[in-house]
């Protein structure tokens, strides 16, 4: 009998890392599965400690997912990926033709995958990388670059806002005012951070002093000389708009 | 007056046709009352008109908050009045002296019948005016009343939809698929636990109100089933006091608690989390917390969708009289809750 294919499974669910073993162990008696994962960590280290010919990943795995296990794979061995639901990852997997089974597992298919892999493990590693970094992009793009939520002390404790509940931001001497519909506190992060980080789309500075959340806007009102007066939605105080942001509310 | 064009804003032709108008019928009505030609009065007429007229433009234009705007205009059509009808007399080669001695009377008629027709047009143009603000502010009202009745509207639909993530339906599936060849009493538990958790997540079995111990009871199920699939990286307790069990409380809203502490708190975290659910009533608020021993919230990470969807909820129903905290906890974690006010048994 030749050398059994070494293979490792990572998933942060133990049951289905055993369900994927005793799958395996039936379709393919050929495969040994010499390691287990909980995470994409450490995939250097598994490298050398058992040089696997093949992974199975688990996309989403708390600390590195699969996708960014595939990435430091670097072709270095086979990869499946395993995932429950992905529309997107699923499409762009049937696209790039990479190999991938959906939990629950559908012994037919796993078996399919299998016999794939078994033609394919001679050969070496397709190129995956760019593939998967499409797909990270997407899958990550939820987690933005800009600030989503601001920390403020109210109390002894500290209270997380969501930036699209602020209404807006107003510098106050030291601090920074943030004011939202149901309350205000203060924070250190001085506007000029602020502006930095949040999504320009959504924030606009409108003063040297004030950082208004468009989505809370009523209304612009022009005021003495070049300046001008935006109103809040369900709110009576009105904020300045000074000379150099004007522009911003000319005619659009 | 070049460099502050604002303050002749709204000095249209239309504006100057309906003065020479008014003078001009005026000045019919009133001629059989004096010896003077319709010309001459018409005259006189039209330079008190254009003075007041002028004048009334620049004080409605004016940027000052010392007075209501109404009460400058009609001080604007008054001194238009003296100051035209002395631009008459001049027109008239009349000397100042001759106006306030022997043409006196003439004098005082001309600013009388200015003021006098001033003020009526005046007072016509800002009753207009008010009607127009008033119908504009209703119309803004409105539309805020619209704008806020549609992001209800949203708010329910998305409470409609999506609340059973495939993600998680589909993973747990494959968990009792495993269990049923190898443990069948862990399987046959974990599909109970998925049955209650699906009978009170679909909206078609969902009640419109709902008492807390429900809500609590479909936040374990969903619990249950994590323990399962997460093995010893997650635990929970749930400290909620039977007495507040019957307590009304908005549906799906401590579940989304209890999600969010499970995928945003302890899942990332590759260490175990404990989340404990807590009830409790004080001041004639009901306070309902979901704490997590997890990661906590980085400044950037999303994840908001649902506590908007709470909030705004919240706001329909009760107003400002209830509030969604979440706060940081010590040494790790997140705090979120929920106070609305406390009700009687539902």
């Amino acid at each position: 009998m030749s050398t059994p294919v070494r293979a490792v499974i990572a998933d942060d669910e133990p049951l289905l890392r055993a369900q994927l073993r005793s799958r395996l162990a039936r379709l393919w008696p050929g495969l040994a599965v010499v390691h287990e994962m909980e995470n994409g960590r450490d995939i250097e280290r598994v490298l050398d400690a058992h040089s696997p010919a093949l992974f199975f990943l688990d996309i989403h795995m708390p600390g590195v997912n699969g996708l960014e296990a595939a990435r430091a794979i670097a072709g270095r061995a086979h990869v499946v990926f395993v995932t429950a639901f992905d529309q997107y990852a699923v499409e762009a997997f049937e696209r790039g033709a990479i190999d991938y089974v959906l939990k629950p597992f559908d012994e037919e298919r796993l078996e399919l995958t299998c016999a794939r892999l078994r033609e394919r493990l001679s050969e070496r590693p397709p190129r995956i990388e760019e593939l998967v970094e499409t797909i990270a992009a997407r899958l990550g793009a939820a987690s933005s670059e800009h600030l989503r939520w601001i920390k403020a002390s109210v109390g002894s404790n500290v209270r997380l806002i969501p930036v699209e509940e602020v209404l807006f931001f107003q510098s106050d001497e030291k601090y920074t005012r943030v004011v939202t519909g149901e309350s205000e506190a203060l924070i250190r992060k001085p506007i000029r951070e602020l502006l930095d980080e949040l999504d320009p789309a959504r924030f606009w500075q409108i003063h040297r002093a004030t950082i208004v959340n468009v989505d809370h806007i009523a209304g612009v009102r022009r005021g003495l000389k070049d300046q001008a007066e935006v109103s809040l939605k369900g709110r009576d105080e009105t904020l300045l708009v000074s000379r150099g942001f004007t522009h911003l509310f000319k005619q659009m | 007056m070049t460099s502050h064009p604002y303050l002749l804003e709204g000095l249209t032709i239309r504006r100057v046709l309906a003065v020479t108008a008014v003078c001009a019928v005026a000045s019919g009505g009133i001629v059989w009352l004096f010896s003077n030609t319709y010309a001459d009065l018409f005259l006189s007429a039209l330079c008190v008109g254009y003075t007041s007229m002028l004048l009334f433009t620049v004080a409605g234009n004016i940027r000052q908050e010392a007075f209501p705007r109404e009460a400058v205009q009609v001080a604007a059509v008054v001194l238009g009045s003296c100051l035209g009808t002395i631009l008459a007399g001049l027109v008239k080669q009349r000397t100042i002296a001759q106006m306030f001695s022997e043409r006196l009377a003439g004098v005082l008629i001309t600013m009388g019948l200015g003021v006098g027709v001033g003020c009526v047009v005046v007072a016509t143009l800002i009753l207009r005016e008010k009607h127009s603000r008033d119908q504009a502010r209703f119309h803004r009202g409105e539309s805020e009343r619209h704008q806020l009745e549609k992001s209800l509207l949203e708010a329910k639909l998305q409470l409609m939809q999506a609340q059973v993530e495939p993600h998680f339906l589909f993973n747990t599936l494959a968990n009792v698929q495993h269990l049923v060849e190898t443990d069948a009493a862990e399987a046959s538990r974990m599909l109970a636990s998925l049955i209650h958790y699906l009978r009170a997540a679909l909206p078609q079995m969902r009640e419109s109100s709902t008492r807390l111990g429900r809500e609590i009871e479909m936040a374990r199920a969903f619990l249950e089933i994590h323990c399962i699939r997460m093995g010893a990286r997650l635990g929970y307790a749930i400290e909620v006091p039977d007495t507040l069990r019957e307590r009304a409380f908005p549906p799906m809203m401590l579940i989304t608690l209890v999600e969010n502490a499970v995928k945003h708190g302890v899942d990332p975290c590759c260490e175990s989390g404990t989340i404990t659910i807590r009830a409790v009533e004080n001041e004639g608020k009901l306070r309902v917390s979901v704490e997590d021993t997890g990661e906590g919230i980085r400044p950037k990470k999303g994840g908001g969708v649902g506590l908007a969807n709470i909030r705004d909820r919240l706001k329909a129903l009760y107003g400002n009289s209830a509030r969604l905290v979440v706060e940081e906890r010590e040494p790790h974690g997140v705090v979120a809750s929920i106070e609305v006010p406390a009700a009687t048994p539902a």
